[in-house]
């Protein structure tokens, strides 16, 4: 038996989702309207927003680059981290505590702090190219959720399973990929997952080491706003939020959509 | 003040599920009960009735003449000692101590004697100030336990107060809670799935399967003359042989077996319930004799294990696999050929149940 | 190979990258504050001296403090009502939460440029029902900014706070009630302190999030609601004046990790649970 809750706390809940799906229901209608300002309630349908995206030379390339972009620098973040992870979760005991934290302190820098940093040291200071800092951006940017969702798998993993490999006779390095990855793959598709979305969303990074003939699209999307105000952008948003609809679904296959309130 | 508690006709639903069915029970003044049983027989939920976390479909709960049913469990006035214990964690053993207290309005220096008597009562001098985290788990079950007698309830109730407990201290437990509750002559309702537990500690027990209570009665009698075959088989009478009486002949009766064997029952010794019933045996109730007995069941003997104060055979019988002890003094091999024949303060005469 | 070995082994690729392409750089942007010729202290002397920059830091903390107090109430109303939910409705009320999360800060930026715009569709529904005669100009105003960071931050608290109470255990509301605590003193007694760490983690990430964000203020403030990030993407981008940057940078460090550290000390002392 469940307490019943007080109908105002209900009420008000009830506005605060209004609160935090309007603005996109706002934004879906206006990518569909047939006029060539922005409006909703949408007047007239039409798909013609959407096609007009992939006429606009820069979404397209600005769209491929954010992509490639999310999907290398997770890569690479994922192929450093996963070790890094379980290393903390396996020999805790002789690695220094401090090495955890340091794993998240992309997170607790803030990022235009970061961004700026990485511009002054690799661009410049460096002289490396546009889209090696961006990546090694990227791939920082993401470490936190890499080394932390994977870590949460690992610390719930049976090492002594790992032990069981390597007393049947299996080494160490093959033990690990056909016995402790297999049993974290929910944590590595989580991760991999988050990481690739808040690659794809950023801003505060990206915007000072895209260059000339570089971008991403948020990059992008901020400079068109300054310019134009047409549904283009709009049509471009609800593009992104079918990534969010694919992303979530891929969590809540994974490790289930819960797993983001602990 | 002691009352009692009496719970009439209650039915209770979890959704769909029905998981208690028309239970009644009286818990008289200053009674402990214990209701026994495996999980999901509806003892917890008996109690979480009782408490007010759940509301029954139909029946009716009352604490002497209060009518409890329709109370909000704030208001209800009882002790819970919870499995979990559920201390408050951000409280220290004396504020956990005076949370009672204090809802009921009881003032700071009262309220702090009183939690200091009871602290003392149940022996954790010197740690009032801890935090529970920093207890073992015999002082945070001895908080729990200050804690749901120190607003001196009419009523106390134990929901599985040891099983997170070690066996040495599980017993200590049990009689701290006895004497404390017998103490106070508070009212207690005690739900527990050992039977060990629930017979050391209590005035009468309830045993409950599938939400209702199969037997009610004092621990002797529950051991010693189960009513049914549920009862007799979760007291340890591992054995359950159907017979049916066919013959009474001056002093004996003549019942058969399944397969057609017939044993002789001493009228002396036993008296036969009804035409068709069960012989239901503990394994030591089965003497195991090695000459022709009239008395006994044939046995081809098998699997000898020790057991320290004897040995037990697993025998082939006419009524198939049947589990018996024999003497210490002489280990008989395994395909030796016996009669197990019953002894009566072992053994008891069931009527057959309906299929 | 000993398990020292191997377990640096296989960290030092994380921590290479780490250290070097992350600690090295903002090392070398705060040490560029210190390298002044005008004296080791100047670029700060200047920072705290300057009206104009004093009114930004001022103006990011005020931001910052009130969306991390509206976030708190808001997300723990909706938190509570999402946490004693059925499970069902439970789920959609998650979905509901996460889908804004995961969609980029742009895209639910511009969501308010649209609504609260000259033209936008606040101001077409207010004049069609007549409630004013004149579209308002509600953009570049901190109200504008607060109510976006508000909308970007509720789910993020929401999802924290929901963790919160579904980690207090049913049997610690049932002890409380059984003691005979009315709801409302279990809330005061039981649910509120132990949910106070929760809180302050969830007042954490809002605040250093609104206090050092670059979209929203840049798209709904403008030049005229500058805030420390759009600030230093100025004076860094536009004026090229490194050592400011470098100097706002270094405010904005300090600021979040002081607040971190102060939180945590503070989540520590209130909660003796983990002690």
């Amino acid at each position: 038996m469940r307490p019943r809750t007080h109908p105002l706390l209900l009420a008000f809940a009830g506005l605060v989702f209004v609160f935090l799906l309007g603005p996109l229901v706002i934004i879906l209608g206006a990518a569909l309207s047939d006029t060539s300002f922005l409006t909703f309630p949408p007047r007239g349908l039409t798909l013609h927003w959407f096609a007009n995206v992939f006429q606009v030379e820069a979404f397209k390339r600005t769209m491929l680059t954010s992509f490639l972009l999310a999907i290398g620098g997770t890569a690479l973040s994922m192929t450093i981290g996963i070790p890094a992870a379980y290393a903390l979760a396996r020999y805790r005991i002789v690695l220094p505590r401090a090495l955890a934290n340091l794993f998240v302190l992309p997170i607790l820098i803030p990022e235009i702090v970061m961004g700026f940093s990485l511009m002054k040291s690799l661009a410049i200071g460096w002289g490396m190219p546009i889209v090696a800092s961006l990546l090694i951006g990227h791939a920082l940017l993401v470490l936190p959720y890499c080394v932390r969702v994977v870590g949460a798998s690992l610390n719930a993993f049976d090492f002594s399973i790992e032990e069981a490999a390597v007393s049947l006779g299996c080494p160490r390095w093959r033990a690990f990929f056909i016995v402790v990855l297999p049993n974290v793959k929910p944590g590595i598709i989580a991760g991999f997952i988050l990481a690739f979305i808040t690659s794809l969303n950023d801003v505060s990074v990206s915007i000072f080491l895209t260059g000339p003939g570089v971008s991403t699209l948020p990059i992008q999307l901020l400079a068109h706003m300054e310019q134009f105000f047409d549904p283009t952008i709009a049509s471009v948003s609800v593009l992104l939020m079918f990534v969010t609809v694919a992303v979530m679904a891929v969590v809540e296959r994974t490790l289930g959509l819960t797993f983001l309130t602990k | 003040m002691t009352v009692s508690l009496t719970i009439d006709n209650v039915t209770a639903d979890y959704g769909t599920t029905r998981v208690l069915e028309d239970l009644s029970l009286h818990v008289a003044e200053g009674e402990l009960v214990s209701l026994l049983g495996a999980s999901g027989c509806g003892k917890t939920t008996t109690l979480r009735l009782v408490a007010g976390f759940l509301q029954p479909v139909a029946g009716s709960i009352r604490l002497g003449d209060r009518d409890l049913t329709r109370l909000p469990p704030h208001a209800r006035n009882i002790g819970l000692v919870f499995q979990t214990y559920a201390l408050f964690p951000h409280l220290t053993v004396r504020a956990n101590v005076e949370f009672g207290l204090k809802q009921r309005g009881v003032g700071g220096s009262d309220r702090r004697r009183r939690a200091a008597d009871m602290i003392d009562r149940v022996g954790l001098q010197g740690l009032a100030d801890r935090y529970p985290a920093n207890l073992s788990g015999g002082q945070r079950q001895r908080v729990a336990l200050a804690r749901a007698l120190v607003i001196d309830p009419p009523l106390l109730m134990f929901d599985e107060p040891l099983s997170n407990l070690d066996a040495r201290l599980r017993v200590d437990m049990r009689v701290e809670i006895r004497r404390l509750q017998q103490a106070n002559g508070t009212t207690a309702l005690y739900v527990t799935h050992d039977q060990e537990e629930a017979f050391s500690i209590s005035d009468r027990v309830a045993i409950m399967n599938a939400g209702r209570i199969m037997q009610l009665d004092r621990p002797e009698v529950l051991y010693s003359c189960p009513a049914n075959a549920f009862v007799a088989d979760f007291v340890g009478f591992e054995n359950m042989i159907p017979m049916r009486a066919v013959l009474e002949s001056g002093d004996a009766v003549r019942a058969r077996m399944a397969d057609g064997t017939m044993l002789m029952l001493p009228k002396d010794r036993f008296t036969v319930p009804a035409q068709d019933f069960l012989l239901a045996a503990r394994p030591e109730g089965l003497e195991v004799a090695l000459e022709e007995r009239p008395d006994g069941i044939p046995a081809r003997l098998g699997l000898r294990t020790y057991l320290g104060r004897g040995y037990q055979y697993q025998c082939s019988t006419p009524a198939g696999e049947i589990t018996a002890h024999g003497p210490l003094t002489q280990p008989y091999e395994p395909g030796m050929t016996a009669h197990l024949v019953p002894r009566p303060e072992q053994c008891c005469l069931l009527p057959a149940e309906p299929a | 190979m000993s398990s020292r070995l191997r377990a640096w082994l296989l960290a030092t690729p994380a921590t290479l990258l780490v250290l070097v392409f992350l600690v090295l750089p903002v090392l070398a942007t705060l040490a560029t504050t210190f390298g002044d010729p005008k004296g080791p202290f100047a670029p700060y002397a200047a920072f705290f001296t300057s009206k104009f920059r004093m009114a930004v830091l001022w103006r990011t903390m005020e931001v910052a403090v009130t969306t991390t107090l509206i976030s708190l109430v808001v997300g723990f109303a909706t938190a509570w009502v999402v946490a004693r939910a059925p499970r069902r409705i439970k789920s959609i009320m998650i979905i509901a939460a996460v889908f804004p999360l995961l969609t980029g800060v742009v895209v639910r930026s511009f969501a308010w440029l649209v609504i609260l715009g000259k033209n936008g569709i606040l101001n077409d529904a207010l004049l069609r029902i007549g409630a004013i005669s004149e579209p308002l100009s509600m953009l570049y105003t901190q109200g504008a900014v607060v109510v976006a960071m508000v909308y970007l931050f509720v789910p993020l608290m929401v999802l924290t706070l929901v963790g919160v109470l579904e980690a207090i255990p049913q049997d610690l509301t049932e002890a409380a009630a059984s003691l005979g605590a009315t709801p409302s003193a279990t809330f005061r007694q039981v649910i509120l302190p132990m949910a106070v760490p929760g809180l302050i983690v969830g007042a954490v990430l809002v605040f250093t999030g609104s206090f050092t964000s670059y979209a929203t203020p840049q798209l709904l403030g403008g030049e005229r609601q500058m805030m420390m990030g759009t600030f230093l993407y100025q004076r860094a981008m536009v004026m090229f004046d490194w050592v400011g940057a470098s100097t706002i940078a270094a405010v904005m460090v300090v600021v979040t990790l002081a607040t971190v550290l102060a939180m945590s000390h503070l989540a520590r002392r209130l909660n003796p649970v983990a002690g």
